[in-house]
């Protein structure tokens, strides 16, 4: 579902983000990312979407060689990515309705659709009853929950996160991550940057470690740190 | 996005932009009312010019004693004179009348025992096509029989000419200097709303909305800014020009006014049209670095 052959990431500044980067991601499959701060995650996450384009090498999601994209087919890509942020990225000036019916009408679904389908995504990420709230109303959870549901109302193949849990306390990161998981079970491939520890321990999912731009460990059922022999 | 699904989003983002929205109708309306007084401005300094030309004539003075078939033939004569459009004949009498009702009751008394004798000459009024032919046809006429005297000062001719050229040739720079003016207002005011909101642009761009679905709204708002700001600056416009044309009836009654309709309805309309384009073309250039994929 997601590939990087040999991709290096250099930022106009000359920083070099990637290096060599080489990475599988079955369809189905969930995956955490993790490294320390400057590693590298959030440019992997950005190359997934097409926020950028790779110095070098190729990415493909679901069989699609980003760098071939032209400009104007990049929204027809991101129709097949949700993505969701640390600091959720949610439109001030819209409730939380409207920021999931926003992202379903975006690519064109039917009012009637719209309607059919975003009570039942808050039923899913467990805010029924908050969708008139604006974001400034609800708790950071809640703001994540709402984005999680705008990044999964198109039911997309590929959810990427990037930090999903990084403002948010340690329960409420658990039931974000279970969120994860139960979008996973519905058949959605999940990758989620982190540096939550204890979400990825408990966990016990494949992990891909980064450090200074290189991948340093790719294990099934990982931990946050290498084990020691 | 449907056409009424674009024109809803703008109409509930402006709303919910309140107080940025009224500081950019408030923004444009004031530029556009700027906008406006210079235009009624030059407008009025054209029409006066087009009646000082209008005002030019040739009075040529005739010699006493002609006959009506004299008179009749010179006529003629004067219309066949390229340029020439109207020839009116002035009796000494009716000069003398009208000289009279100029002076008005307070001066009328100089007059008095000159009736008798009226010093006038009989004349006729030459008008022409336009100020441009004024010279030519005093010329040619001067040389025709029973033409005693040409009324006509090639100088003050020259003059006036140059005084209602300068005239609208300053009202046209003012007002093309202020129309770049505003629409640099209207053009800033609205890339000012839109930077303020780069933010939700960007997150439009992940959810997978294509360009033209994230202009649309943004485009209409920045019409609709526009128009709104034109509607009152147009009615601010309408309302103190109706007054001003009213002063200046009651205290200039000679001088020439554009009256102020069907006047009002065209500003509007221009008001209108250049708050709207300008508005949302605005908002499309300032979305441009934007949306590069
Ligand atoms: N837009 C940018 N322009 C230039 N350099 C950048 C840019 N974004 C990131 N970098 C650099 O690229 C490297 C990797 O950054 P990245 O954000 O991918 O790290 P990260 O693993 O997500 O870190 P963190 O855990 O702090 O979020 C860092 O050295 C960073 O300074
Ligand atoms: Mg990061």
């Amino acid at each position: 579902m997601i590939e990087f052959y040999n991709v290096d990431m250099t930022y106009p500044n000359g920083t070099t983000a990637l290096r060599g980067v080489t990475l599988s991601v079955a369809k189905g499959e969930f995956l955490f990312v993790v490294g320390p701060s400057g590693a590298g995650k959030s440019t992997l996450v950005r190359l997934i979407y097409r926020d950028l384009v790779p110095t070098s090498g190729f990415v493909f999601v679901n069989g699609v060689n980003l760098a071939k994209l032209r400009p104007k087919t990049v929204p027809y890509l991101r129709r097949h990515i949700g993505v969701v942020f640390q600091d959720f990225k949610l439109l001030p000036r819209k409730t939380a309705y409207e920021n999931v019916a926003f992202a379903m009408r975006a690519v064109g679904a039917s009012a009637r659709e719209i309607s059919r389908r975003v009570p039942a995504t808050f039923e899913l990420v467990g805010l029924a009853g908050k969708e008139d709230a604006y974001p400034s109303e609800l708790s950071g959870g809640e703001q994540q929950r709402v984005a999680l549901a705008r990044a999964i109302a198109n039911h997309p193949l590929v959810l990427v996160a990037d930090e999903p849990t990084g403002n948010l306390d340690p329960a409420t990161s658990r039931g974000i991550l279970q969120l994860l998981f139960e979008i996973n079970r519905r058949g959605t491939t999940v990758l989620m940057a982190t540096h939550a520890k204890a979400l990825v321990d408990s966990a016990r999912r494949r992990v891909v470690a980064l450090d200074r731009g290189r991948i340093v460990r790719d294990a099934e059922r990982g931990t946050y740190e290498a084990l020691r022999a | 996005m449907g056409a009424g699904a674009a024109v809803g989003e703008a109409l509930k983002s402006l709303r919910r932009n309140g107080l940025m929205s009224a500081a950019s109708v408030a923004t444009v309306a004031v530029s556009l009312f700027i906008l406006s007084v210079f235009l009624l401005a030059a407008l009025n300094l054209d029409n006066l010019a087009r009646t000082i030309e209008s005002q030019l004539e040739v009075r040529l003075y005739l010699a006493e004693g002609l006959d009506d078939a004299a008179l009749e033939d010179l006529r003629s004569r004067l219309l066949a004179l390229s340029g020439v459009t109207e020839v009116l004949f002035v009796s000494k009498e009716q000069a003398l009348n009208d000289l009279k009702e100029q002076l008005g009751d307070r001066y009328s008394h100089l007059l008095e025992g000159v009736e008798e004798m009226n010093p006038l000459r009989d004349s006729f009024r030459v008008f022409t096509l336009g100020p441009a032919w004024v010279d030519s046809v005093a010329a040619a006429a001067a040389e025709l029989d029973g033409v005693e005297n040409v009324g006509y000062t090639h100088d003050l001719v020259q003059r006036l000419l140059r005084l209602t050229n300068a005239l609208r040739l300053g009202g046209l720079t003012l007002v093309g200097l202020m129309v770049l003016a505003t629409v640099l207002v209207i053009s800033n005011t609205v890339r000012l709303t839109i930077l303020a909101r780069s933010e939700e642009i960007y997150i439009m761009r992940l959810v997978g909305a294509t360009d033209w679905f994230i202009r649309w709204p943004f485009l209409l708002e920045g019409m609709f800014l526009g128009i709104a700001g034109a509607l009152v600056a147009g009615v601010v416009a309408w309302q103190g020009y109706s007054w001003a044309v009213g002063w200046v009836y009651r205290s200039i009654p000679f001088m020439p006014v554009v009256p102020v309709y069907p006047l009002a309805w065209r500003l509007g309309l221009v008001l209108v049209a250049v708050g709207g384009v300008v508005g949302a073309l605005g908002s499309l250039l300032s979305m441009r670095r934007f949306l590069r994929a």
